[in-house]
């Protein structure tokens, strides 16, 4: 992990608070059951108010009718009104986005399937375990999102390779060091084995465009 | 182990397998050339040099007569400003597509990865980035097009306008839309493309039709990271294609059927200056033009000014390409020597073999100088007819050298 100075806007672990209202490219995880990410645009940390993010994208697992199914559905977030509770929010440096903007697009991945509703890929989970890595061997998949033991990636596009592990593409994570520290880095290509993935979910179009 | 070896010996059977160190005349802008200017043209260079750096539109009138290397001078110049994207035009060769020619060259000289990177830049400036909730890129390419007309539909002309429609979807598939890739590259490229694939492409006409091509050029040379050079050799041929109504004695009058103000080739005539002048417009376009004499520069000002005087400010002061002093033949001959044998891969000949001008001699190259008075491609004719016959005839080298050193050489 090649590390970046990032900006840390709130971290429960370590007692950070930067009060203000922020604007970029910013991913808080959600201390709840599914380890939920929200993706958002704006961000407002205030020590009297709490911590407010509008038109944000949640992202996880749900339980419905005893099984865990993916979610990702638009969220207006209010720590005073909602029971969920972050446990941290980083902006991504400018810098960052622009390495992960620039992997984009590229030539060499034409043919890349994108899902229409957002789908669990793979979930560990001794009691509902989710795992599609074989049925997709050799796709290209379009924005996928995992949480790879303590640490958040979110890449443009995952394949599967030969041994059925994914191999994330233009990848942005975010994750504690030893110090419990926070740190953000990108890394052009992510080979990660199947074994240390909490989860990867495939992101669907639908929830993008609308 | 070889303890002397007759070098001289060497070079001319070397001669003797028929290659000649001094092959053409005439310089093209087709065939690269490496060999340098001489010394007493560098000052030149510089000057032209520091104008092209200094200014990013102007028009550079270099004067010289023919043969005196004015298109030698535009190698020199690409080898020196290799930064800058060069193109060579000469205006004899292009009547009909003007635009659609010179976007041919400019796509060959910057190549296709630069050309790749240029369209993307163009897509990501229009928004093709947008990144929802602050991470994830969707492709929305009707509202990518819609701004970037808005971006840069003001750098247009009203009749420019259908071709801006065409050169956006364009850009804007070929980075976006994976499935119609090819056929964008095809057409970015200049191909020649039937109905069917422009219809697939959504677009009315390929970047032969002029306008396409001249909004496509515009956007590229202004979006490259490297400035443009436009070096347009033999530029009065815009005026001389028209001989002036006072010289010519006809029987028949041209002005029965086209009228008193202009003739065919005068309407032509202006039509090309007025595309050369249109291209003044693109940001970042150093144009050099070539011309015989200061008169031709007077002519194709007063034509300009006719089309638009505010171009005329635009018109540096013109450099002059004067013959060769002595010391340059000298100069010459030795380089282009040295050149042939690091070309041939003769690296074991040692160049100081030519301190004395082997094989020919300094009352030789005296003798091509005082003839040819300075005149490079004069030097030239002679250098390649007296290394022709060392090369071919049965005389040996003394007598060659004999014969050189006391009669005229005609060319």
């Amino acid at each position: 992990m090649s590390d970046v100075d990032s900006y840390i806007l709130f971290d429960a672990v370590n007692n950070i608070l930067n009060e203000g209202e922020f604007r970029g490219s910013i991913i808080s995880k959600c201390i709840d059951s599914s380890d939920s990410i929200i993706f958002s645009e704006n961000i407002t940390i205030s020590r009297s108010e709490g911590i407010k993010i509008t038109q944000g994208l949640r992202v996880g697992f749900e339980e419905v009718t005893y099984k865990r199914v993916a979610f990702s559905r638009k969220l207006d977030y209010d720590n005073n009104t909602q029971d969920i509770s972050i446990e941290y929010s980083i902006l991504i440096p400018e810098d960052v986005m622009h390495l992960y903007d620039e992997g984009q697009f590229s030539d060499a991945f034409p043919f890349t399937l994108n899902l229409l509703h957002t789908a669990g890929l793979y979930l560990r989970d001794p009691k509902n375990t989710i795992n599609h890595l074989d049925f997709f061997k050799g796709e290209i998949l379009k924005n996928p999102i995992s949480l790879i033991m303590n640490g958040i990636l979110v890449a443009d596009r995952v394949v599967i390779d030969h041994r059925g592990d994914p191999v994330f593409y233009d990848c942005l994570i975010v994750g504690r060091d030893q110090d419990e520290k926070l740190k953000v880095s990108y890394e052009p290509l992510a080979n990660v084995d199947d074994k240390v993935v909490e989860y990867i979910i495939i992101l669907g179009i639908e929830e993008l465009k609308i | 182990m070889l303890i002397y070896e007759n070098f001289k010996a060497k070079l001319i059977n070397i001669l003797k397998f028929g290659i000649n160190p001094f092959r053409k005349f005439v310089s093209t802008g087709e065939i690269r050339e490496d060999l340098g200017l001489v010394n007493s043209r560098k000052p030149l260079l510089e000057n032209l040099m520091s104008i092209i750096e200094d200014n990013k539109n102007c028009i550079v009138p270099i004067i010289g007569n023919v043969g005196i290397g004015k298109t030698h001078l535009y190698w020199a110049l690409k080898n020196r400003m290799y930064y800058h994207n060069a193109i060579y035009l000469s205006l004899d060769e292009i009547y009909k597509r003007f635009f659609y020619t010179i976007y041919s060259e400019f796509i060959e000289v910057i190549g296709l990865e630069p050309l790749r990177n240029i369209v993307n830049q163009l897509v990501n400036k229009w928004g093709a980035l947008e990144r929802k909730f602050g991470f994830f890129h969707i492709v929305d390419t009707k509202k990518i097009k819609q701004s970037a007309l808005k971006m840069i539909n003001h750098k247009f002309e009203e009749d420019e306008k259908t071709a801006l429609h065409d050169i956006i979807t364009g850009i804007t598939t070929h980075q976006l839309d994976p499935y119609k890739k090819i056929e964008a590259e095809r057409w970015l490229l200049g191909e020649i493309m039937d109905i069917r694939e422009l219809t697939r492409l959504n677009m009315m006409n390929d970047l032969t039709k002029n306008r396409n091509a001249y909004v496509m050029l515009k956007l590229l040379i202004e979006n490259s990271k490297l400035g443009t050079i436009l070096f347009i050799d033999d530029f009065e041929s815009i005026v001389k294609s028209y001989p002036s109504q006072d010289d010519t004695d006809e029987v028949f009058d041209p002005s029965w059927l086209y009228g008193k103000e202009d003739s065919p080739d005068e309407i032509l005539s202006q039509k090309l200056l007025r595309r050369v002048l249109k291209l003044q417009k693109i940001d970042g376009l150093r144009i050099i033009i070539t011309l015989k004499s200061r008169k031709s520069l007077e002519d194709v000002k007063k034509n300009i000014s006719k089309i638009d005087e505010k171009i005329l400010n635009f018109i540096k002061d013109p450099l002059c390409l004067s013959n060769f002093e002595e010391p340059d033949i000298y100069e010459l001959y030795t380089k282009s020597m040295k050149n042939f044998l690091e070309n041939g891969n003769f690296t074991k000949i040692p160049t100081d073999l030519f301190e004395d001008y082997y094989p020919l001699n300094k009352k030789i190259l005296e003798n091509i100088y005082d003839i040819s008075k300075g005149n490079p491609r004069e030097i030239l004719k002679m250098l390649i007819k007296i290394f022709n016959e060392i090369i071919f005839s049965n005389k040996n080298l003394s007598e060659v050298r004999e014969k050189y050193e006391n009669t005229s050489i005609s060319p």
